[in-house]
Protein backbone atom coordinates (compact mmCIF):
# COMPACT_ATOMS: atom_id res chain seq x y z
CA UNK A 1 0.00 0.00 0.00
CA UNK A 2 2.01 3.09 -1.04
CA UNK A 3 0.76 7.17 0.20
CA UNK A 4 -0.37 7.53 -3.77
CA UNK A 5 -3.54 6.00 -3.57
CA UNK A 6 -4.21 7.41 -0.35
CA UNK A 7 -7.55 9.32 -0.58
CA UNK A 8 -8.24 12.61 1.76
CA UNK A 9 -11.89 14.59 1.46
CA UNK A 10 -12.55 17.84 3.25
CA UNK A 11 -15.46 19.56 2.49
CA UNK A 12 -14.84 23.58 4.07
CA UNK A 13 -15.20 26.16 1.14
CA UNK A 14 -13.59 29.01 3.25
CA UNK A 15 -9.70 29.73 2.02
CA UNK A 16 -8.92 30.09 5.39
CA UNK A 17 -8.85 27.72 7.77
CA UNK A 18 -11.35 28.26 10.06
CA UNK A 19 -11.97 26.85 13.70
CA UNK A 20 -13.76 24.03 12.87
CA UNK A 21 -15.45 21.94 15.29
CA UNK A 22 -15.60 18.11 16.44
CA UNK A 23 -18.61 17.00 13.87
CA UNK A 24 -16.61 18.11 11.20
CA UNK A 25 -13.45 16.75 12.56
CA UNK A 26 -15.19 13.44 13.06
CA UNK A 27 -16.99 13.24 9.29
CA UNK A 28 -13.68 13.49 8.24
CA UNK A 29 -11.75 11.43 9.60
CA UNK A 30 -14.19 8.83 9.78
CA UNK A 31 -15.11 9.45 5.82
CA UNK A 32 -11.63 9.48 4.94
CA UNK A 33 -11.21 6.15 6.66
CA UNK A 34 -14.40 4.56 4.95
CA UNK A 35 -13.07 6.03 1.84
CA UNK A 36 -9.87 4.42 1.84
CA UNK A 37 -11.26 1.52 3.35
CA UNK A 38 -11.69 0.38 -0.17
CA UNK A 39 -8.84 1.00 -1.54
CA UNK A 40 -7.08 -1.00 0.88
CA UNK A 41 -8.77 -3.81 0.66
CA UNK A 42 -8.01 -3.94 -3.11
CA UNK A 43 -4.59 -2.58 -2.63
CA UNK A 44 -2.66 -5.39 -4.24
CA UNK A 45 -4.89 -4.91 -7.61
CA UNK A 46 -2.73 -2.21 -9.87
CA UNK A 47 -4.67 0.56 -9.63
CA UNK A 48 -8.31 -0.94 -9.03
CA UNK A 49 -10.40 0.29 -6.22
CA UNK A 50 -13.39 -1.61 -5.10
CA UNK A 51 -16.87 0.25 -4.31
CA UNK A 52 -16.08 2.46 -0.70
CA UNK A 53 -18.84 0.64 1.48
CA UNK A 54 -19.60 2.42 4.85
CA UNK A 55 -19.05 -0.59 6.67
CA UNK A 56 -15.44 -2.16 7.11
CA UNK A 57 -14.00 -4.96 9.28
CA UNK A 58 -11.59 -3.96 12.47
CA UNK A 59 -8.52 -5.13 10.08
CA UNK A 60 -9.09 -3.27 7.56
CA UNK A 61 -10.17 -0.40 9.94
CA UNK A 62 -6.33 -0.54 11.47
CA UNK A 63 -4.88 -1.01 7.71
CA UNK A 64 -6.56 2.70 6.98
CA UNK A 65 -5.39 4.08 9.99
CA UNK A 66 -1.83 3.17 9.99
CA UNK A 67 -1.85 5.24 6.26
CA UNK A 68 -4.22 7.60 7.71
CA UNK A 69 -0.92 7.46 10.55
CA UNK A 70 1.61 8.12 7.99
CA UNK A 71 -0.03 11.21 6.62
CA UNK A 72 -0.36 12.75 9.40
CA UNK A 73 3.08 12.20 10.71
CA UNK A 74 3.91 14.28 7.23
CA UNK A 75 1.90 16.67 7.71
CA UNK A 76 2.42 16.88 11.75
CA UNK A 77 -1.03 16.46 12.76
CA UNK A 78 -0.86 15.06 15.93
CA UNK A 79 -2.17 11.90 15.67
CA UNK A 80 -0.67 8.49 17.29
CA UNK A 81 -1.71 4.90 17.71
CA UNK A 82 -2.16 3.98 21.24
CA UNK A 83 -2.22 -0.38 21.37
CA UNK A 84 -3.72 -1.95 24.53
CA UNK A 85 -1.98 -3.81 26.13
CA UNK A 86 -1.70 -7.90 25.16
CA UNK A 87 -4.05 -7.18 22.66
CA UNK A 88 -4.14 -6.93 18.40
CA UNK A 89 -6.41 -3.96 19.17
CA UNK A 90 -6.24 -0.01 19.22
CA UNK A 91 -7.34 3.34 18.29
CA UNK A 92 -5.64 6.39 16.81
CA UNK A 93 -5.34 9.44 19.33
CA UNK A 94 -4.95 13.05 19.44
CA UNK A 95 -4.92 15.90 21.87
CA UNK A 96 -5.18 19.55 21.51
CA UNK A 97 -4.58 22.56 23.22
CA UNK A 98 -6.87 25.73 22.14
CA UNK A 99 -8.60 29.04 23.42
CA UNK A 100 -11.81 29.41 23.85
CA UNK A 101 -14.28 32.65 24.47
CA UNK A 102 -14.31 32.24 28.61
CA UNK A 103 -17.72 33.25 28.72
CA UNK A 104 -18.45 29.88 27.65
CA UNK A 105 -16.91 28.18 30.97
CA UNK A 106 -19.43 28.03 34.14
CA UNK A 107 -17.93 30.72 36.73
CA UNK A 108 -17.15 28.77 38.81
CA UNK A 109 -15.64 31.53 41.12
CA UNK A 110 -16.16 35.25 41.40
CA UNK A 111 -14.40 37.22 39.05
CA UNK A 112 -15.21 39.96 36.68
CA UNK A 113 -17.11 38.99 33.90
CA UNK A 114 -15.04 38.15 31.10
CA UNK A 115 -13.85 40.62 28.59
CA UNK A 116 -16.03 39.34 25.02
CA UNK A 117 -13.39 40.61 22.92
CA UNK A 118 -10.48 38.67 25.19
CA UNK A 119 -8.42 37.85 22.26
CA UNK A 120 -6.39 34.73 22.61
CA UNK A 121 -2.73 35.74 21.40
CA UNK A 122 -2.56 36.69 24.59
CA UNK A 123 -3.47 33.62 25.94
CA UNK A 124 -0.06 31.69 25.03
CA UNK A 125 2.20 34.65 27.19
CA UNK A 126 -0.05 34.49 29.98
CA UNK A 127 0.15 31.17 30.71
CA UNK A 128 3.71 30.62 30.23
CA UNK A 129 4.52 33.30 32.17
CA UNK A 130 4.35 31.70 35.87
CA UNK A 131 6.11 34.80 37.21
CA UNK A 132 3.58 37.07 36.52
CA UNK A 133 1.83 36.84 39.92
CA UNK A 134 -1.17 37.72 38.67
CA UNK A 135 -4.26 35.86 39.62
CA UNK A 136 -5.30 35.27 35.83
CA UNK A 137 -7.47 33.00 36.31
CA UNK A 138 -9.87 34.20 33.14
CA UNK A 139 -6.96 33.63 30.84
CA UNK A 140 -5.74 29.80 32.34
CA UNK A 141 -9.69 29.08 32.29
CA UNK A 142 -9.70 30.47 28.35
CA UNK A 143 -7.71 27.72 27.26
CA UNK A 144 -8.80 24.34 26.83
CA UNK A 145 -7.72 20.71 25.89
CA UNK A 146 -9.69 18.38 23.92
CA UNK A 147 -8.32 14.97 23.29
CA UNK A 148 -10.06 12.73 20.35
CA UNK A 149 -9.86 9.26 20.17
CA UNK A 150 -11.06 6.96 17.01
CA UNK A 151 -12.68 3.56 17.94
CA UNK A 152 -13.56 0.45 16.03
CA UNK A 153 -17.40 -0.32 16.99
CA UNK A 154 -17.68 -3.90 16.19
CA UNK A 155 -21.58 -3.28 16.77
CA UNK A 156 -21.83 -1.19 13.85
CA UNK A 157 -19.05 -2.45 11.88
CA UNK A 158 -17.42 1.54 11.36
CA UNK A 159 -15.55 3.68 13.12
CA UNK A 160 -16.83 6.25 16.06
CA UNK A 161 -15.58 9.40 17.39
CA UNK A 162 -15.05 9.74 21.44
CA UNK A 163 -13.56 12.71 22.89
CA UNK A 164 -13.43 14.21 25.73
CA UNK A 165 -12.67 18.62 27.19
CA UNK A 166 -10.91 19.94 30.30
CA UNK A 167 -9.73 23.30 31.09
CA UNK A 168 -5.98 23.36 31.40
CA UNK A 169 -6.67 22.75 35.39
CA UNK A 170 -8.07 19.69 34.87
CA UNK A 171 -11.59 19.98 34.94
CA UNK A 172 -13.73 17.92 32.82
CA UNK A 173 -16.04 20.05 31.03
CA UNK A 174 -20.25 19.72 31.14
CA UNK A 175 -21.68 18.74 28.28
CA UNK A 176 -23.91 22.60 28.30
CA UNK A 177 -20.26 23.13 28.05
CA UNK A 178 -19.36 21.69 25.23
CA UNK A 179 -22.43 22.43 23.40
CA UNK A 180 -22.07 26.25 24.35
CA UNK A 181 -18.38 26.10 22.56
CA UNK A 182 -20.33 25.31 19.40
CA UNK A 183 -20.48 27.26 16.71
CA UNK A 184 -24.32 28.63 15.86
CA UNK A 185 -24.16 27.70 12.59
CA UNK A 186 -22.41 24.10 13.51
CA UNK A 187 -25.01 23.95 16.29
CA UNK A 188 -27.88 23.73 13.39
CA UNK A 189 -26.53 21.90 11.19
CA UNK A 190 -25.74 19.10 14.05
CA UNK A 191 -29.09 19.23 14.64
CA UNK A 192 -30.46 18.85 11.80
CA UNK A 193 -27.62 16.80 10.16
CA UNK A 194 -27.03 12.82 10.63
CA UNK A 195 -25.53 13.62 14.17
CA UNK A 196 -28.61 11.72 16.35
CA UNK A 197 -27.19 13.86 19.52
CA UNK A 198 -24.17 14.17 21.47
CA UNK A 199 -24.07 12.06 24.74
CA UNK A 200 -21.52 11.16 27.30
CA UNK A 201 -20.43 7.46 26.86
CA UNK A 202 -18.15 5.10 28.68
CA UNK A 203 -14.91 4.27 26.73
CA UNK A 204 -15.16 0.99 25.47
CA UNK A 205 -11.37 0.32 26.38
CA UNK A 206 -10.29 2.58 29.21
CA UNK A 207 -13.90 2.62 31.32
CA UNK A 208 -13.82 6.91 31.39
CA UNK A 209 -16.68 8.77 30.75
CA UNK A 210 -15.98 10.21 27.30
CA UNK A 211 -18.15 12.22 24.60
CA UNK A 212 -19.35 10.41 21.59
CA UNK A 213 -21.29 11.37 18.18
CA UNK A 214 -23.54 8.94 17.22
CA UNK A 215 -24.05 8.72 13.99
CA UNK A 216 -27.89 7.80 12.97
CA UNK A 217 -28.41 6.12 9.65
CA UNK A 218 -24.68 5.79 8.81
CA UNK A 219 -25.37 4.48 5.15
CA UNK A 220 -27.21 7.25 4.25
CA UNK A 221 -25.51 9.75 5.50
CA UNK A 222 -22.02 8.32 4.18
CA UNK A 223 -23.25 6.74 0.97
CA UNK A 224 -23.71 9.65 -1.09
CA UNK A 225 -20.31 11.38 0.48
CA UNK A 226 -18.69 8.49 -1.04
CA UNK A 227 -20.21 7.62 -3.96
CA UNK A 228 -19.43 11.43 -5.14
CA UNK A 229 -15.80 11.26 -3.66
CA UNK A 230 -14.97 7.95 -5.83
CA UNK A 231 -16.71 10.06 -8.91
CA UNK A 232 -13.97 12.82 -8.90
CA UNK A 233 -11.52 10.28 -9.72
CA UNK A 234 -8.73 11.99 -8.20
CA UNK A 235 -5.76 10.58 -6.86
CA UNK A 236 -3.87 12.28 -4.23
CA UNK A 237 -5.15 14.96 -2.12
CA UNK A 238 -3.18 16.45 0.71
CA UNK A 239 -4.52 15.75 4.16
CA UNK A 240 -4.99 19.45 5.60
CA UNK A 241 -5.91 19.45 8.93
CA UNK A 242 -5.69 22.35 11.15
CA UNK A 243 -4.28 22.57 14.68
CA UNK A 244 -7.24 24.04 16.41
CA UNK A 245 -9.83 21.78 14.79
CA UNK A 246 -12.18 21.81 17.53
CA UNK A 247 -13.14 24.88 18.19
CA UNK A 248 -15.82 26.86 16.71
CA UNK A 249 -14.76 30.44 17.08
CA UNK A 250 -16.56 33.79 15.94
CA UNK A 251 -14.63 34.75 13.03
CA UNK A 252 -15.61 38.26 13.46
CA UNK B 1 -39.32 -18.68 23.61
CA UNK B 2 -42.88 -19.67 25.33
CA UNK B 3 -41.20 -22.63 27.27
CA UNK B 4 -38.87 -20.02 28.78
CA UNK B 5 -41.68 -18.31 30.23
CA UNK B 6 -40.67 -18.88 33.77
CA UNK B 7 -36.98 -18.56 33.34
CA UNK B 8 -38.16 -14.90 31.70
CA UNK B 9 -40.10 -14.32 34.64
CA UNK B 10 -37.34 -14.91 37.42
CA UNK B 11 -35.31 -12.87 34.89
CA UNK B 12 -37.27 -9.99 35.43
CA UNK B 13 -38.45 -10.25 38.68
CA UNK B 14 -35.00 -10.96 40.27
CA UNK B 15 -34.33 -8.70 43.51
CA UNK B 16 -31.66 -7.82 45.54
CA UNK B 17 -31.98 -6.04 48.95
CA UNK B 18 -30.05 -3.28 49.49
CA UNK B 19 -29.23 -1.11 52.65
CA UNK B 20 -28.34 2.52 51.42
CA UNK B 21 -26.34 4.63 54.24
CA UNK B 22 -25.49 8.34 54.06
CA UNK B 23 -21.76 9.19 53.79
CA UNK B 24 -19.90 10.31 56.95
CA UNK B 25 -18.40 12.60 54.58
CA UNK B 26 -21.95 14.42 54.17
CA UNK B 27 -22.99 17.36 56.35
CA UNK B 28 -26.27 16.83 57.89
CA UNK B 29 -28.81 18.81 60.07
CA UNK B 30 -29.18 15.40 61.91
CA UNK B 31 -28.67 12.03 62.07
CA UNK B 32 -29.75 9.86 58.43
CA UNK B 33 -31.36 6.98 59.09
CA UNK B 34 -30.06 3.69 56.96
CA UNK B 35 -32.58 3.10 54.15
CA UNK B 36 -33.47 -0.28 52.57
CA UNK B 37 -35.02 -1.29 49.34
CA UNK B 38 -35.22 -4.20 46.92
CA UNK B 39 -33.13 -3.51 43.67
CA UNK B 40 -34.87 -5.15 40.58
CA UNK B 41 -31.83 -6.61 39.20
CA UNK B 42 -32.68 -5.67 35.66
CA UNK B 43 -33.52 -1.94 36.04
CA UNK B 44 -30.78 1.11 36.38
CA UNK B 45 -29.54 2.15 40.10
CA UNK B 46 -30.53 6.20 39.03
CA UNK B 47 -34.04 4.87 37.63
CA UNK B 48 -35.02 2.97 41.22
CA UNK B 49 -33.48 5.04 43.91
CA UNK B 50 -35.74 8.48 44.10
CA UNK B 51 -37.10 7.26 47.35
CA UNK B 52 -33.48 6.57 48.35
CA UNK B 53 -32.79 10.80 47.26
CA UNK B 54 -35.64 11.90 49.04
CA UNK B 55 -35.24 10.25 52.17
CA UNK B 56 -31.58 11.69 52.96
CA UNK B 57 -32.43 14.99 51.71
CA UNK B 58 -35.03 15.97 54.49
CA UNK B 59 -31.57 15.54 56.73
CA UNK B 60 -29.56 17.85 54.32
CA UNK B 61 -29.50 21.72 53.68
CA UNK B 62 -29.95 22.41 49.66
CA UNK B 63 -26.46 24.43 49.02
CA UNK B 64 -24.82 20.93 50.28
CA UNK B 65 -26.59 18.57 47.73
CA UNK B 66 -25.50 18.21 44.09
CA UNK B 67 -25.72 15.26 42.12
CA UNK B 68 -26.41 12.09 44.34
CA UNK B 69 -24.30 9.16 43.62
CA UNK B 70 -23.72 5.49 45.09
CA UNK B 71 -20.94 3.85 46.07
CA UNK B 72 -19.92 0.12 47.06
CA UNK B 73 -16.42 -0.05 49.27
CA UNK B 74 -14.58 2.78 48.02
CA UNK B 75 -15.80 1.92 43.97
CA UNK B 76 -18.33 4.44 42.48
CA UNK B 77 -21.18 2.50 41.23
CA UNK B 78 -21.74 2.75 37.39
CA UNK B 79 -25.29 3.64 36.98
CA UNK B 80 -25.48 2.84 33.22
CA UNK B 81 -25.21 -1.06 34.58
CA UNK B 82 -28.04 -3.17 35.16
CA UNK B 83 -28.23 -3.21 38.80
CA UNK B 84 -27.87 -7.17 38.87
CA UNK B 85 -24.56 -6.82 36.96
CA UNK B 86 -23.04 -4.68 39.30
CA UNK B 87 -23.82 -6.33 42.62
CA UNK B 88 -22.19 -9.57 40.80
CA UNK B 89 -19.44 -7.84 39.94
CA UNK B 90 -18.32 -5.83 43.11
CA UNK B 91 -20.84 -7.45 46.14
CA UNK B 92 -21.80 -11.74 44.97
CA UNK B 93 -19.38 -12.63 47.66
CA UNK B 94 -20.51 -11.07 50.76
CA UNK B 95 -23.46 -11.14 52.61
CA UNK B 96 -27.04 -9.51 52.32
CA UNK B 97 -27.94 -6.98 52.33
CA UNK B 98 -25.75 -5.29 49.57
CA UNK B 99 -24.65 -1.81 51.64
CA UNK B 100 -24.33 0.97 49.46
CA UNK B 101 -23.25 4.29 50.62
CA UNK B 102 -24.81 7.83 49.12
CA UNK B 103 -23.21 10.83 48.35
CA UNK B 104 -24.21 14.21 47.14
CA UNK B 105 -20.75 15.93 46.55
CA UNK B 106 -17.65 15.82 44.82
CA UNK B 107 -18.81 13.57 42.07
CA UNK B 108 -16.21 11.64 40.86
CA UNK B 109 -16.06 12.84 37.30
CA UNK B 110 -13.04 10.68 36.06
CA UNK B 111 -15.42 7.40 36.79
CA UNK B 112 -18.75 7.96 36.84
CA UNK B 113 -21.29 9.34 34.18
CA UNK B 114 -23.66 12.58 34.39
CA UNK B 115 -27.50 11.44 35.36
CA UNK B 116 -29.33 14.55 35.25
CA UNK B 117 -32.80 13.04 34.11
CA UNK B 118 -34.88 10.16 33.31
CA UNK B 119 -34.38 10.42 29.78
CA UNK B 120 -30.70 10.63 29.85
CA UNK B 121 -31.30 6.80 31.31
CA UNK B 122 -33.91 5.94 28.42
CA UNK B 123 -31.66 7.21 25.57
CA UNK B 124 -29.02 4.98 26.90
CA UNK B 125 -31.67 1.90 27.46
CA UNK B 126 -32.55 2.21 24.35
CA UNK B 127 -29.08 2.87 22.35
CA UNK B 128 -28.09 -0.38 24.24
CA UNK B 129 -30.84 -2.28 22.44
CA UNK B 130 -30.47 -0.53 19.44
CA UNK B 131 -26.90 -1.84 19.60
CA UNK B 132 -27.93 -5.65 20.88
CA UNK B 133 -30.09 -5.82 17.59
CA UNK B 134 -28.25 -4.67 15.30
CA UNK B 135 -25.84 -7.42 16.48
CA UNK B 136 -29.09 -9.96 16.11
CA UNK B 137 -30.79 -8.76 13.18
CA UNK B 138 -28.61 -5.86 11.21
CA UNK B 139 -30.47 -3.67 13.27
CA UNK B 140 -33.83 -4.60 11.01
CA UNK B 141 -36.14 -5.21 14.11
CA UNK B 142 -35.29 -2.12 15.92
CA UNK B 143 -35.82 -0.52 12.78
CA UNK B 144 -39.37 -1.68 11.95
CA UNK B 145 -40.98 -0.76 15.50
CA UNK B 146 -42.62 2.21 15.94
CA UNK B 147 -41.62 5.25 18.11
CA UNK B 148 -44.67 4.11 20.56
CA UNK B 149 -42.99 0.43 20.32
CA UNK B 150 -39.75 2.21 21.49
CA UNK B 151 -41.36 3.97 24.18
CA UNK B 152 -43.85 0.45 25.54
CA UNK B 153 -40.26 -0.94 26.27
CA UNK B 154 -39.13 1.56 28.14
CA UNK B 155 -41.74 2.11 30.09
CA UNK B 156 -42.28 -1.63 30.70
CA UNK B 157 -39.02 -0.88 32.17
CA UNK B 158 -39.56 1.97 34.11
CA UNK B 159 -42.89 0.97 36.09
CA UNK B 160 -41.92 -2.95 36.64
CA UNK B 161 -44.53 -3.83 33.95
CA UNK B 162 -43.52 -7.46 32.42
CA UNK B 163 -46.06 -8.05 30.17
CA UNK B 164 -45.79 -4.69 28.49
CA UNK B 165 -42.19 -5.29 27.98
CA UNK B 166 -42.15 -8.62 26.57
CA UNK B 167 -44.97 -7.78 24.48
CA UNK B 168 -42.78 -5.84 22.28
CA UNK B 169 -39.34 -7.42 23.67
CA UNK B 170 -40.39 -10.75 21.72
CA UNK B 171 -39.96 -9.48 18.59
CA UNK B 172 -36.72 -8.22 19.62
CA UNK B 173 -35.46 -11.77 20.56
CA UNK B 174 -36.82 -13.92 17.60
CA UNK B 175 -34.73 -15.99 16.18
CA UNK B 176 -35.06 -17.05 12.51
CA UNK B 177 -33.41 -20.82 12.78
CA UNK B 178 -33.90 -20.80 8.72
CA UNK B 179 -31.95 -18.00 8.35
CA UNK B 180 -28.64 -19.26 11.19
CA UNK B 181 -30.76 -17.01 13.86
CA UNK B 182 -28.97 -13.87 14.92
CA UNK B 183 -26.45 -12.87 12.88
CA UNK B 184 -24.19 -12.36 15.88
CA UNK B 185 -24.94 -13.00 19.92
CA UNK B 186 -24.84 -9.55 21.92
CA UNK B 187 -23.08 -10.66 24.95
CA UNK B 188 -20.30 -8.02 28.05
CA UNK B 189 -18.21 -10.36 29.56
CA UNK B 190 -17.50 -7.89 32.77
CA UNK B 191 -14.45 -7.76 34.73
CA UNK B 192 -13.08 -5.85 37.87
CA UNK B 193 -9.79 -6.15 37.23
CA UNK B 194 -8.93 -4.46 34.40
CA UNK B 195 -9.22 -0.75 32.91
CA UNK B 196 -11.52 -2.30 30.27
CA UNK B 197 -14.87 -1.73 31.44
CA UNK B 198 -16.09 -5.18 29.67
CA UNK B 199 -15.40 -7.34 26.67
CA UNK B 200 -17.49 -7.75 23.69
CA UNK B 201 -16.77 -9.53 20.07
CA UNK B 202 -18.53 -10.98 17.19
CA UNK B 203 -19.35 -14.29 17.83
CA UNK B 204 -21.96 -16.12 15.97
CA UNK B 205 -23.68 -18.86 17.14
CA UNK B 206 -23.70 -21.60 14.78
CA UNK B 207 -19.74 -22.60 13.73
CA UNK B 208 -18.60 -22.87 9.96
CA UNK B 209 -19.62 -26.38 10.25
CA UNK B 210 -23.25 -26.23 11.24
CA UNK B 211 -22.72 -26.64 14.75
CA UNK B 212 -24.88 -24.51 17.81
CA UNK B 213 -22.77 -23.43 19.50
CA UNK B 214 -23.11 -22.94 23.80
CA UNK B 215 -21.49 -20.25 26.26
CA UNK B 216 -18.51 -22.43 27.10
CA UNK B 217 -17.65 -22.31 23.38
CA UNK B 218 -17.76 -18.60 23.41
CA UNK B 219 -15.72 -18.15 26.46
CA UNK B 220 -13.23 -20.80 25.55
CA UNK B 221 -12.46 -18.66 22.61
CA UNK B 222 -12.83 -15.21 23.63
CA UNK B 223 -11.65 -15.65 27.54
CA UNK B 224 -10.09 -18.63 27.86
CA UNK B 225 -9.27 -17.40 31.38
CA UNK B 226 -12.28 -17.74 32.81
CA UNK B 227 -12.21 -21.74 32.33
CA UNK B 228 -9.24 -23.52 34.29
CA UNK B 229 -7.41 -26.09 32.84
CA UNK B 230 -8.72 -29.18 34.77
CA UNK B 231 -12.36 -27.77 32.56
CA UNK B 232 -13.80 -27.26 35.77
CA UNK B 233 -14.60 -22.77 36.30
CA UNK B 234 -12.95 -19.87 37.86
CA UNK B 235 -15.60 -17.57 39.92
CA UNK B 236 -16.33 -14.38 37.90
Amino acid sequence: MHLGIFKITYNRTATHFMDDCFVNLGEEVILTLLQNSGTSKSANMAGERNPASCYLDERTFQLCCQLFLQHSETIQDGWSWEQIKGTDEGFMKKTVLMPVKPSVLHKQHEYSIQDENMVTDDIQANVEDETAGVQAVCEIHAVLRYEYHVLYSCSYQIPVLYFRASTLDGRPLSLEEVWSNVHPNYRQRLQQGPWDTLTQQEHPLLGQPFFMLHPCRTEEFMKPALDLAQAENNLTFLFITHPSSVLCQDTV
Amino acid sequence: MADDKDVLRDVWFGRIPACFTLSPEETTEREAEPYYLLLPRVSYLTLVTDKVKKHFLRVMKAEDVEEMWLEYEGTPLKWHYPIGVLFDLHASNTALPWNVTVHFKNFPEDDLLHCASNSVIEAHFMSCIKEADALKHKGQVINDMQKKDHKQLWMGLQNDKFDQFWAMNRKLMEYPTEEGGFRYIPFRIYQTMSDRPFIQKLFRPVSPEGHTLTLGDLLKELFPAAICAEGGWHQR
